[in-house]
């Protein structure tokens, strides 16, 4: 039997404690990725569950041109934020294009953040060669199926996906994720939470053992920002990201005076399109600039036979969403 | 002549279903539901490689978890005869005959504990060395050994090279779809329960006649000591029409442990155990005069199969009788592979068939500059082109007028790019559809008893296609009663012999029999009156006669009759009860039998830079003779569109190249359609009552999945100009 114990605790020292202290513990958070790998797919151990779901980690308050939210503010209340559907209507859309309705009034901010890869390599634990389950092992899904896996951050040994689309506009707006271990706070930007594949795919995040993530605080671009997220998948519902992209702009006179400018569907992690912003930022809203800025991007993919058309497809993601905030037709 | 006699219109009244309640409020009995007091549980292991042998299995810590009682392995596997050969060929491969592996997870170990959660805990904890070798896989593998028209269903008639080599216009193409996995919602699952000697299992079948047949051949069991329950299933598609080797097991682990043992299959496990649609690859040659004309046809099909199993796939099956064509041609071939074995998928074989012919007709209409409709016409089968007999019923001109009329066919400019809405290229497209006529025996009894309602069963089952609420609308009609009179009862091997549901037959074959019962039963009725001076009846023969509102009366006189309940009081009788059997024989009929018949009319936008496709609206216009329900007949046609658009644009088992694991074998990565997939869908029935069926009925299980691909393949072409002859039609092939 996969034993565990089970402990929800009420407050926020309590729950880092329990975890810190011991080696086999893991929070259950990331709802079902945590249970699904643990029970369903044997993939991960814990000994034991802290159940973070009775944290006062919830509700969404403004700061200025701060947004603080939550780690455990649902989807469903973020994407109903009147702010976020003025200000970040991006982030709106991403919430909106992820998952189902059902699952976005359970899901968090936090767990969305640290929802595992959807690799059904990594998932089954009777594939031998996972390096991100069991380091050295090789990766099976280099040779395998590999539609739904990533071509940027990706190398032979873990082309595993970051599946999320909320944090494809949170990667663009620099968002500052908050943490809280034994040892106090320390607040990082999620440009920098997530670590590149690299030599080791198995070490996901900054994350150290026992710390939570409290809150997320997501600047406000200046008023005159616009913004959108584009998502491109084969069923129109419901599934994930074969690529997308979250852009926002500022426009003037027709030229780019800002640009942030993030994709998903195809990184390791939420990528930051950082090489793609310099080539816009300055340049003339138009689709020649935009698929300059995609070529700029999509420089140096790791593809594999499964995954050579998101090259060409994550471009025109690119080009489209840009064309469609920025509002050219040329 | 029967004195009863069938509502004449061609639309039955559109009933709720008379087990709705039961199902929305959670009361329906599936197997998996199924508890028995001291029931055991199993759990699966299944092999981590695609080929070779166990070298050795180590259950020691398996056995140690609390609460585990058995884990059974080949080794421990008593020899057990195989099941009996059914129309569908012999029975699955037995897995735990000896220690070889054929497929990536074949059934290696099933352990059985007190709960669910101790035997899935040991089953993970079973150690099993393999000595694997390399698993063939790949429908073009070379070393795949091929078997030639394995079924003998190769057709031909007339000069298909010579016509080839003379006509004006040729066309040769090759189509490929992918694997499909059925996915019932419900999780197949087996109770098995052992009475001394006597066998009950509740099993997700689409067949219990032949799962009890099965299990009596296998157990070495006299047929009336194995009792098979299914009042429900979770639906099947065709995954429930073999007797699956984990069913035996469970009845095996039952019988070792002498207490009932339930095993649920998962998701996972559901992608490798009970089949799938297989791979296929096909090539059409056509031969086709300047003017439309139909010269030759050339079909050439190969599906996959397991690398020691049989699969009926008749993908070239109906190809011959879909058009007036002298010269016809169809092979068949089958490629062995270490994969599952495949099994029957909504319209097996024809659902692909069709799905290369109506984009080959599509794309030669292209050529001739000739509108889909009017090539088809100008091929149309008056008459059964292999029998040379006329149809049973055919109103395909009707399908074709009807279908293009509600969707505004006429309006289409035929040039391909000619419509656009913003990034959304338009496309409309369309596919005729002939589906082919199956039909077996079946028998069912009827009973009324001394309270005026009517107990009908058969051995049938209704996949949730709506069986229950047919046979029950069509016995109350026979017998003049209100439906909340009439019961009926199927998903017991019990009750009189039905054949499966499958092959879209089963609709035709219980209506019959139960249309001859209720014949039987009012002569019954009118026996047991025949020297009744005090009945208005008596002496009355069954022309003279017909039932209504609970009453026999005659047909020129309503008024003199009298109602079930006052014969049977008068005579002191409980109840009276008849049989009716159908053993449909169309030799000598004159006709041939004719199953359904559609147009399918779709249009889909596609946004080309990012290579979305969406389908906009289906239009299907229908002629599957008379309709027993207009309600349950069109949820059976929009479901079976809704799976039509899943192959088209979604489905595929995707099959890991090197070990032929199933790389999506969950509902998260094998995509099927949400609702947001799912149009605007039209379904209108047109035709009258079929002449061969004893009620007018044709099968409409399949034919809803018919046609739907290369509707909207052939709309895909119209809209962007690229010919698409690859399902699933996904981003990468449209970018």
């Amino acid at each position: 039997m996969t034993l565990f114990e089970y402990v929800r605790p009420d407050d926020v020292t309590g729950a880092v404690d329990l975890v810190s202290a011991d080696p086999g513990a893991a929070y259950l958070a990331g709802g079902t990725t945590q249970l699904d790998l643990l029970l369903k797919d044997g993939v991960i151990r814990s000994d034991r569950l802290v159940d973070i779901g009775r944290l006062p980690l919830r509700g969404i308050t403004r700061d200025g041109d701060t947004l603080r939210v939550g780690a455990l503010t649902t989807m469903d209340a973020l994407a109903g934020d009147p702010v976020v559907a003025q200000r970040v209507p991006f982030v709106r859309e991403a919430l909106l294009a992820g998952a189902s309705p059902q699952l976005r009034n359970m899901a968090t901010i936090g767990g969305n953040l640290l929802q595992r890869t959807r690799c059904r390599y990594f998932r089954d634990s009777a594939v031998a060669a996972c390096n991100k389950r069991v380091p050295g092992s090789g990766c099976a899904a280099v040779t395998g199926v590999a539609r739904m896996h990533a071509i940027l951050g990706a190398s032979e040994r873990c082309i595993a996906l970051h599946a999320s689309d909320l944090c494809v506009p949170l990667v663009a707006l620099d968002v500052q994720v908050h943490l809280r271990g034994t040892g106090g706070e320390r607040t990082v930007p999620l440009t920098e939470f997530y670590l590149p594949s690299g030599e080791s795919p198995e070490i996901e995040t900054v994350l150290r053992h026992g710390e939570l993530i409290t809150r997320v605080d997501l600047p406000l671009p200046a008023p005159g920002t616009r913004s959108g997220y584009l998502k491109v998948r084969d069923r129109a519902s419901y599934e994930f990201a074969l690529t997308s992209a979250a852009a926002a702009l500022v426009v003037d006179n027709g030229v780019i005076t800002s640009a942030r400018l993030a994709l998903g569907g195809v990184g390791t992690i939420p990528w930051r399109a950082r090489a793609a912003e310099a080539v816009l930022t300055g340049a003339p809203a138009n689709v020649d600039t935009f698929r300059a800025a995609a070529e700029a991007e999509i420089r140096d993919p790791f593809t594999v036979p499964g995954t050579e058309f998101k090259v060409e497809l994550a471009k025109r993601t690119i080009v489209r969403t840009l064309r469609d905030v920025s509002g050219v037709r040329s | 002549m029967s004195p009863v006699t069938v509502d004449t219109k061609l639309l039955g009244d559109p009933v709720d279903r008379v087990d709705g309640p039961l199902k929305v409020s959670g009361a329906a009995p599936y197997p998996s539901d199924v508890s028995y007091p001291g029931m055991a549980y199993a759990a699966l292991v299944q092999s981590t490689i695609g080929a070779g042998t166990i070298n050795r299995i180590d259950a020691a810590e398996a056995t140690a978890v609390p609460g585990v009682l058995t884990v059974i392995t080949y080794e421990n596997t008593p020899a057990l005869p195989d099941g009996p050969m059914t129309i569908l060929g012999p029975s699955a491969r037995f897995p735990f005959k000896d220690n070889r592996i054929v497929h990536y997870g074949q059934h290696v170990a099933m352990a059985v504990a007190e709960t669910a959660e101790r035997a899935v805990a040991a089953a993970r904890l079973v150690r099993i060395d393999y000595d694997p070798t390399t698993p063939v896989l790949g429908i073009t593998n070379p070393d795949a050994p091929v078997e030639q028209n394995a079924w003998g269903l190769d057709t031909t008639r007339g000069d298909v090279e010579g016509a080839l080599a003379s006509a004006e216009v040729t066309y040769d193409e090759t189509f490929t779809i992918a694997p499909e996995t059925n996915n019932p919602l419900g999780l197949f699952a087996t109770v098995a329960r052992w009475e001394g000697g006597r066998l009950v299992v509740h099993e997700s079948t689409q067949w219990p006649i032949m799962a009890r047949q099965t299990l009596a051949t296998v157990f070495e069991l006299a047929e009336q000591d194995v009792r098979v329950f299914v009042p429900f299933i979770g639906g099947g598609f065709g995954a429930g029409l073999r007797f699956p080797p984990h069913a035996i097991l469970t009845v095996l682990a039952a019988r070792m442990l002498d207490r009932p043992v339930k095993l649920v299959l998962t998701r996972p496990q559901m992608f490798t155990s009970i089949g799938h649609r297989p791979e296929t690859r096909q090539r059409v040659r056509l031969g086709v005069a300047r003017d439309g004309r139909l010269l030759a046809i050339d079909h050439e099909a190969t599906s996959t199969i397991g690398i020691e199993e049989t699969n009926l796939e008749p993908i070239t099956q109906t190809t011959p009788s879909a058009y007036d064509c002298p010269n016809v041609a169809t092979h068949e071939r089958q490629v062995r592979l270490n994969i599952p074995n495949p099994g029957a998928m909504r319209a097996p074989g024809t659902a692909q068939g069709n799905f290369a012919v109506e984009s080959a007709l599509d794309e030669v209409a292209y050529r001739l500059r000739c509108d889909p409709i009017a090539l088809r016409l100008r091929n149309y089968a008056e008459v059964q082109p292999g029998t040379g007999l006329p149809w049973s019923s055919k109103a395909l001109r009707e399908c074709y007028r009807v279908g293009a009329e509600r969707f505004g066919w006429a309006d289409r400019n035929p040039e391909v790019r000619s419509m656009r809405d913003g990034d959304w290229l338009i496309g409309y497209g369309m596919a005729g559809v002939t589906f082919d006529w199956y039909q077996a025996p079946c028998r069912a009894r009827i009973s009324i008893r001394r309270d005026g309602t009517a107990y009908a069963r058969s051995a049938a089952t209704d996949l949730g296609t709506g069986t229950y609420t047919i046979a029950t609308q069509l016995t109350a009609q026979l017998l003049g009663l209100d439906l909340d009179r009439v019961r009926f009862d199927l998903g017991d091997s019990d009750l009189p012999l039905a054949p499966q549901s499958g092959g879209s037959g089963l609709a035709m074959s219980l209506s019959g029999a139960l249309h001859q019962a209720a014949g039987n039963l009012v002569g019954a009725f009118l026996d047991v009156v025949a020297d009744d001076a005090g009945s208005p009846l008596r002496g009355r023969g069954a022309d003279d006669v017909t039932a209504t509102g609970g009453r026999l009366h005659l047909v020129t006189d309503p008024s003199v009759g009298e109602t079930y309940i006052d014969i049977l009081d008068r005579h002191g009788l409980d109840e009276l009860t008849a049989d009716g059997a159908v053993d449909p024989k169309p030799e000598g009929a004159g006709m041939t039998p004719a199953g359904g018949f559609a147009a399918r009319f779709v249009e889909v936008r596609v946004d080309e830079d990012l290579g979305v496709l969406r389908v906009a609206r289906v239009v299907t216009a229908i002629d599957a003779g008379r309709i027993l329900n207009e309600k349950t007949a069109r949820s059976q046609v929009l479901g079976a569109t809704v799976m039509g658009i899943g192959m088209s644009l979604l489905e595929q088992t995707e099959f890991d190249p090197g070990t032929g694991r199933v790389a999506n074998a969950t509902l998260g990565d094998y995509l099927i359609p949400v609702n947001a997939d799912v149009p605007d869908l039209d379904v209108v029935f047109v035709g009258e009552p079929d002449r061969f069926s004893p009620v007018g009925i044709k099968g409409i299980g399949e034919i809803g999945i018919v046609g739907v691909a290369a509707a909207i393949a052939n709309a895909v072409h119209h809209a962007t100009g690229r010919r698409i002859r690859s399902l699933p039609i996904t981003i990468e092939k449209l970018l």
